[in-house]
């Protein structure tokens, strides 16, 4: 009996949760990667989320296989440089590396398109100060707690989330998509993002 | 102490990477100034980590792994990320360093009226003018109307109008029809970043003549 208890426990802690322990793995994997050059440790960071990186390149665009496998090179080519700044207690591993994937995935746009700006995505790139204890505190749970939220999102917020973040839609392309006024886009938006606990209160 | 900020739509474009090229470069610059914006970007991009873990992936084929294993021991490119402004100093942010190419001594300035002089810098963007707006000592910006919108980020001296008083760091957004009329604080000249997809209008009958002259100098 009390062995079933501890199980359905473990059961119940592991499904609120469900991708905790997998973050740890990976920020532990890229402190390895940042502190010695480990090869091992890069691959399999590699293996986890180059598949990732590749079904983000390829949302909600027309992008070529071949430029989807292009960007996962590169960003995983910064992975490999930009690790040693990596600090687990500022940032989750999955957050960081987003923002890579995300300046990645702009300039690979802003190329083909014949796009050109002497400013690369990353220049845009604000790095947090080292000594920021609020940073510390909320960057780090901020991705569990973002993820535990998320799944009670209702589809519609969830869905326009997605339109901005993974397929880069800004709010007038995705009304015109999703047919909708571009009110409803905006305001839904904010809802999702009030939701999520995201915002800042003003200091 | 900056006193007026982007909204949050506007760091949540940021964040998600939506915003023209000229824009998100203002917001960037503002985020130098701004520890708060700068914490919401942070927070605001968790929600595309967690987003990103969430989708199906999709198959890389090993040689895909192996030709970056091979590229391993590449040099790492520079990198102009920028380091948040301290606040003593004025530090011009470092990506209007990496446009401009240099430091302000460096630009060419095109006078517009005795105390306003322009300065149009590149960034490609065919959509949006970015442009640094000097307002000279004690002088003023007539009367204006904007037939777009504009984004305005205070990077020397200060001006105020009927809204407000803003200084270095201090992010303005105002939106087609909204007319106003900076006036320079602090006997100092003033210089701001503005972003803008139409020419400014002036309102006022003296200056009125002026606006054929007042293109786009979008690029």
């Amino acid at each position: 009996m009390v062995e079933e208890k501890t199980q359905s426990e473990q059961n119940t802690k592991s499904w609120s949760v469900p991708t905790g322990r997998r973050t740890d793995e990976w920020s532990e994997c890229l402190v390895l990667v940042g502190k010695s050059n480990d090869r091992a440790a890069f691959t399999r960071f590699f293996r986890h989320f180059g598949p990732l990186i590749k079904a983000f390149a390829l949302a909600g665009s027309s992008l070529s296989q071949a430029h989807a496998d292009e960007i996962v090179q590169e960003v995983m080519l910064k992975v490999w440089q930009k690790a040693d700044g990596f600090n687990p207690e500022k940032a989750a591993a999955s957050t960081w590396i987003y923002t890579i994937a995300r300046n990645c995935r702009t300039d690979m746009f802003r190329r083909l398109q014949k796009f050109d700006t002497p400013l690369a995505a990353d220049d845009l790139s604000i790095e947090l100060e080292e000594e920021e204890p609020f940073a510390v505190l909320h960057s780090r749970r901020g991705a569990d707690r973002v993820r535990e939220l998320m799944s009670q999102l209702p589809p519609d917020q969830a869905q326009i989330l997605a339109k901005v973040y993974m397929e880069g839609k800004s709010h007038s392309e995705a009304a015109a998509e999703l047919d909708l006024p571009l009110g409803t886009v905006k305001s839904r938006v904010r809802l999702a993002i009030q939701k999520l606990q995201v915002q800042m209160e003003r200091l | 102490m900056v006193k007026h900020h982007p909204t949050t739509d506007f760091i949540t474009d940021f964040a998600a990477g939506t915003l023209p090229v000229a824009q998100a470069a203002c917001i960037s610059a503002h985020l130098n100034y701004c520890d708060s914006c700068r914490r919401s970007a942070e927070q605001l991009q968790t929600i595309g980590g967690v987003l990103m873990e969430q989708l199906a992936p999709v198959t890389v084929s090993e040689s895909v792994l192996e030709s970056v294993l091979a590229r391993l021991d590449e040099p790492a490119p520079l990198s102009f990320a920028q380091k948040p402004a301290r606040q003593e100093a004025f530090d011009l942010p470092g990506l209007l360093t990496r446009i401009i190419n240099g430091d302000f001594t460096q630009l060419t300035w095109k006078r517009i009226t005795r105390a306003l002089s322009v300065s149009s810098l590149q960034t490609g963007d065919s959509a949006y003018e970015f442009a640094l707006y000097k307002i000279a000592a004690g002088g003023r910006i007539p009367e204006h109307d904007h037939g777009g919108s504009e984004m305005t980020l205070v990077l020397k001296g200060g001006f105020s109008d009927d809204r407000g008083t803003y200084h270095p760091g201090d992010f303005i957004f105002r939106q087609a029809n909204e007319t106003h009329m900076p006036v320079t604080i602090d006997g100092d000249e003033c210089i701001c970043l503005a972003v803008l997809d139409a020419p400014l209008k002036f309102t006022s009958w003296q200056y009125r003549w002026l606006n054929p002259f007042l293109q786009l100098r979008a690029g």
